[in-house]
């Protein structure tokens, strides 16, 4: 019988339950040489600045009159020109172009070849100007300039429609077969569930930035007769079948996460001790597990994921100079130390890392930040990154640009789905699923000719 | 800062020194029961049915009822509980800040703050054991219902900080649970805390000469959030479509700026106010300064124009009407509420009976938040039978399975204060009340899992927050709860809180009649046999009564049954 004392004294094993992960590493690597013919690993690391980064002071002119056209819109929220850092050569505007004061490591990544910006990218569903926009003519994005509706749109790739599955759980609907069947998602989240990572099949494996990043249940698997107590009694309500949906899916997610934590766990006690530093910002700390796991990727049977990050904060409504200040350094910092890790473990060429966010945000100021805009910039970085370019266009600043519909609000100059293709693409989304992932996308370009923006080399 | 995680892990070293002591004085196996109520004369013997009926109200409108309460419920039937927790005065959370502040000053707290300032801690202090303990427990539940929709959350540090921010803004929701949804707009409006977290304290009118523009911030979110939502909605909450199908957007940018007009020349209040004064003063609404609110017309929406030369308070009296007076607010409002409260994919029709209570047509004024409360609670579709409906019921969102947890089992402390951070509770759940990651809520209302909740057409907003992770974290909290000393997360020098099962102790030789009260206090009467039986297999062998008890609770707990209510 059980006795109290048994049954009390489990419990401060707060973490990970003490289980048995032998065996399943064994199937794991039966599994693993199936799928050996696959070409080699890759992953994507989506980075969401959620709140809509004010993306036109983190890439910045520095020629002197497009600098002086940049001051006079943005009036109290320009950034000096003498302390932006100056990236190297040109765009394809003839402009020359520096980074925000706070990324010195991201200026460095760009000199050295391994980090691309890709500038005013936005959501579109076809090319629109200004003037169709005046007139009411264009069709446009849904909820175009709200949270909800772009911080979505930015995820599903989806822009005439409100839909809860992104496109990179649309890949992990096509390619989750290429590793091993564990029941460890293709695709997993530092940040918990998201719209980027869901499909219509398929959820993220939501770990977290600590320890082997996965909890069990406390006791279950354990071998003593509370532990087997614990384990037989949840094994049989988790057996019983359910009607009500939502109760089937709160069973099934159970019984899955109980099913993969002691595989992940168990690989991830194996991960490679890195000698790579990272700070304490969660950002760091989240892209420090995500070089852990992909450091155990052949015992986790992956040769595709994806990963997920959240970085919240960036609506700056107000207080823009003084926010961005503070967190734009925490990304530059993070992003130079995962690539440092990725190098020590060899597979910097395999990992492509790119930022999303809401939007780019209103270059007029409201007296102390800005408001939801539209167009962005955003970074590209990886071995395999055609880098120290700034790809896409970057539009020309003036107060009476065609490209502005009202208090600085640029339309953007490449769509999402060109962004997102080029990215797809080189992860292995072949042709005849790339319409699958990105249902918009040939609005823009012609599957099966050269990749649209050509940041990324084909290896 | 202290992290949640080394909370938890400060709360389990002491643990495993105290576990023998604990076994031994929580050991006592039922032997001091405590004894029945003495009521004269003893009233009629409820029914299973009454019981099971009364206890699924609760499930909807409390943070979980005792056995007792529920059974004092169920005598009174709904429609009289529901009007005598009208009448209950609010519990506010005013009074245990400033106690919390006085005590501080005086020195109390002075050994415990080397490492964290307990300003942090009073508005979480206060508003668990408010939540805990309050008797007008319809009122709390629906002020966290509404603290989901209009949303502010202490990821803003001065939020945290100060501990009459969302306190204040708390004991505002509160106030005006049972009053009218006008009142509730505008002084959410005017809230500190709110000009704080969507940033219109302190904007500015325009000034062409240095290109400046007023922030477009609240002028968003009052409409897409807080009133009309983004599309013309039909009064049973579907979405209006134009020619072609698409939805008919509610407003325009262009009307956002016009609103954004509206919010401008707002600061802090108190006895020092000025425009632009960055120091906040919670304990007051904010005040208009015209000097700084846009001078000129606006336009509202469906063509009302506010015209130029009224005051800024004019301006924001007329523009809180324009929106509360929009056809949207009954559906929109009301189906969240459903949502919140009942179910996560209530029918068109039962969407339109709340829509109508809000619209007056019931007789009462319109916005009468206890007609739309009555019409939410008291609805056929949450009254009829469990199961009766397909695709009824929602996931418990963590907090509230939580309280409950507390509440069903007499939840008692030395002290009498219940105290809690809820630290750790946020970090294993990602939830807490006023720490939404964004204005957004913790999950959207829409949220539809991928699989076959999304092929059903349903959503299921909650499991938004319920992943691999967060999944088997809540399993642990219940194992907390039930078999170590972590009740409460208390910071020195409160003391944690202790559930107290003597009643289900008492009762636990028959595994049946503990099964069955078990159900009825936790699932209404829901808990499938199949569940059951697995449960009674697995406790039946633990001949410790206090243990059996725990596992039962533990067991229920972990179950879909319990998990997703019906």
């Amino acid at each position: 019988m059980l006795n109290r004392r048994r049954f009390l004294g489990h419990s401060c094993a707060l973490g990970v339950a003490g289980t048995t992960v032998a065996t399943t590493l064994g199937q794991l690597a039966l599994t693993r040489e199936a799928t050996a013919q696959q070409s080699g690993y890759r992953a994507l690391v989506c980075i969401l600045l959620a709140g809509g980064n004010d993306s036109y002071n983190m890439l910045v002119p520095t020629g002197t009159s497009q600098h002086d056209a940049y001051s006079a819109i943005r009036s109290d929220l320009a950034l000096p020109r003498n302390e932006l850092i100056g990236l190297p050569g040109a765009a394809a505007n003839g402009e020359t172009y520096g980074v925000h004061p706070g990324m010195p490591e991201l200026a460095t990544l760009f000199t050295n070849g391994e980090a691309a910006m890709i500038a005013n990218v936005g959501t579109l569903l076809e090319a629109v100007d200004a003037a169709a926009i005046e007139a009411g003519t264009a069709r446009v994005p849904v909820g175009l300039f709200s949270h909800a509706d772009q911080i979505n749109q930015w995820q599903t790739a989806a822009p005439a429609d409100r839909i809860a599955d992104g496109w990179g759980g649309r890949i992990a609907d096509r390619l989750q077969s290429v590793n091993a069947a564990n029941g460890i998602s293709m695709n997993i989240s530092l940040s918990g569930t998201n719209v980027f990572q869901s499909g219509l099949n398929s959820t993220e494996y939501s770990i977290g930035a600590t320890g082997n990043g996965v909890v069990g249940i406390n006791g279950y698997g354990d071998t003593d007769e509370f532990g087997q107590f614990r384990t037989e009694s949840i094994d049989a309500l988790l057996a019983i079948d359910q009607s009500s949906l939502l109760r089937r899916e709160y069973r099934q997610r159970l019984r899955a996460s109980i099913d993969a934590q002691s595989v992940f766990a168990g690989a991830l006690a194996q991960a490679t001790d890195l000698a790579t530093t990272f700070t304490t910002s969660p950002f760091s700390q989240a892209l420090r597990q995500i070089a852990r796991v992909i450091s155990v990727r052949d015992v986790l049977g992956a040769t595709r994921q994806t990963f997920f990050v959240t970085v919240g904060g960036w609506d700056h409504h107000d207080e823009v100079i003084n926010n961005q200040a503070m967190m734009l350094p925490a990304i530059s910092q993070g992003l130079g130390e995962f690539r440092d890790a990725l190098v020590e473990l060899g597979v910097f060429t395999d990992v492509t890392t790119f930022t999303t966010s809401d939007f780019g945000r209103t270059l007029t100021s409201n007296g102390r930040g800005s408001d939801h805009g539209w167009g962005g910039h955003h970074i590209v970085m990886g071995g395999a990154v055609n880098g120290g370019e700034i790809y896409g266009d970057y539009p020309l600043l003036a107060t009476n640009s065609p490209l502005d519909v009202g208090r600085g609000i640029y339309i953007p100059t490449t769509a999402v789905d060109e962004y997102f293709a080029e990215l797809a693409l080189w992860f292995g989304v072949g042709t005849n699923d790339i319409d699958y992932v990105l249902p918009n996308l040939r609005a823009f370009y012609t599957p099966g000719t050269p990749p649209p923006l050509g940041f990324m080399s084909n290896r | 800062m202290t992290t949640p995680q080394s909370a938890l892990h400060r709360c389990c070293r002491p643990m495993l020194v105290t576990l023998a002591a604990a076994a031994l004085t929580a050991c006592g196996g039922g032997g001091e029961s405590s004894a029945p109520p003495v009521t004269t004369p003893p009233p009629p013997t409820l029914t299973r049915q009454a019981m099971v009926d009364a206890s699924r109200l609760a499930a909807q409108a409390t943070f979980g009822l005792t056995y007792e309460d529920i059974e004092s419920l169920a005598r009174r039937g709904r429609e009289a509980w529901l009007t005598a927790q009208f009448a209950l005065p609010a519990s506010l959370h005013r009074p245990l800040i400033d106690d919390f502040l006085a005590r501080r000053a005086a020195g109390e707290f002075d050994d415990f703050e080397e490492d964290i300032e307990f300003l942090i801690y009073f508005r979480r202090l206060a508003w668990w054991h408010t939540t805990i303990t309050a008797d007008d427990v319809l009122r709390q539940r629906v002020a966290f219902a509404l603290s989901q929709i209009f949303v502010v959350s202490d990821n803003v540090d001065t939020l945290l900080i100060y501990p009459h921010a969302l306190s204040e803004y708390y004991d505002l929701l509160q106030r005006h649970a049972f009053g009218n949804f006008r009142d509730l707009l505008r002084d959410v409006t005017l809230s500190p805390a709110m000009g704080i977290y969507l940033s219109h304290v302190n904007n500015r009118r325009s000034n062409p000469a240095a290109n400046t523009f007023p922030d477009e911030n609240y002028a968003r979110e009052v409409m897409q959030l807080f009133s009309i939502g983004l599309f013309e909605l039909n009064i049973d909450g579907s979405v209006q479509t134009d020619a072609g199908g698409l939805p008919l957007p509610a407003y325009s940018n262009e009307d956002i700026r016009e609103f954004a007009k509206i919010f401008t020349g707002l600061s802090f209040g108190g006895p020092n106010a000025s425009f632009g004064s960055i120091e906040p003063f919670f304990t007051a609404p904010m005040r208009m300064f015209d000097a700084a609110h846009e001078p000129g017309e606006k336009r509202l929406l469906n063509g009302a124009i506010v015209p130029a030369g009224q005051t800024g308070d004019e301006d924001i009296e007329a523009a809180i009407d324009n929106l509360f007076n929009h056809p949207n607010v009954g559906p929109f409002i009301g189906k969240q509420l459903i949502q919140r409260l009942v179910t996560s994919n209530p029918s068109p029709a039962y969407v339109e009976r709340v829509a109508r209570a809000f619209n007056g047509e019931g007789g009462t004024p319109r916005g009468d938040m206890q007609a739309v409360l009555r019409a939410v609670l008291l609805d056929a579709e949450a009254t009829a039978a469990p199961g009766s409906i397909s695709d009824f019921g929602k996931l418990r969102e963590p907090v509230v399975r939580y309280t409950a947890l507390l509440r069903h089992f007499n939840v008692e402390s030395d002290d009498g204060f219940i105290a809690n951070l809820g630290f750790t509770l946020q970090s294993l759940t990602r939830q807490h009340p006023l720490s939404a990651p964004s204005v957004f809520n913790f999950y959207l209302p829409s949220h539809s899992p991928p699989g076959d909740i999304a092929a059903a057409g349903l959503v299921a907003p909650e499991f938004q927050i319920l992943n691999s992770n967060t999944v088997v974290n809540f399993a642990n909290i219940l194992d907390f709860v039930l078999f170590t000393e972590f009740v409460t997360e208390a910071p020195e020098p409160f003391v944690s809180a202790r559930i107290n099962l003597d009643d289900y102790i008492a009762i636990a030789d028959d595994v049946d009649e503990l099964l069955e009260r078990l159900d009825i206090v936790m699932t209404y009467g829901t808990l499938q046999a199949s569940t059951r039986n697995a449960i009674r297999a697995a406790i039946e062998p633990v001949d410790d009564n206090n243990l059996r008890v725990r596992a039962a609770i533990y067991l229920i707990g972990v179950s879909s049954d319990y998990a997703v209510r019906l």
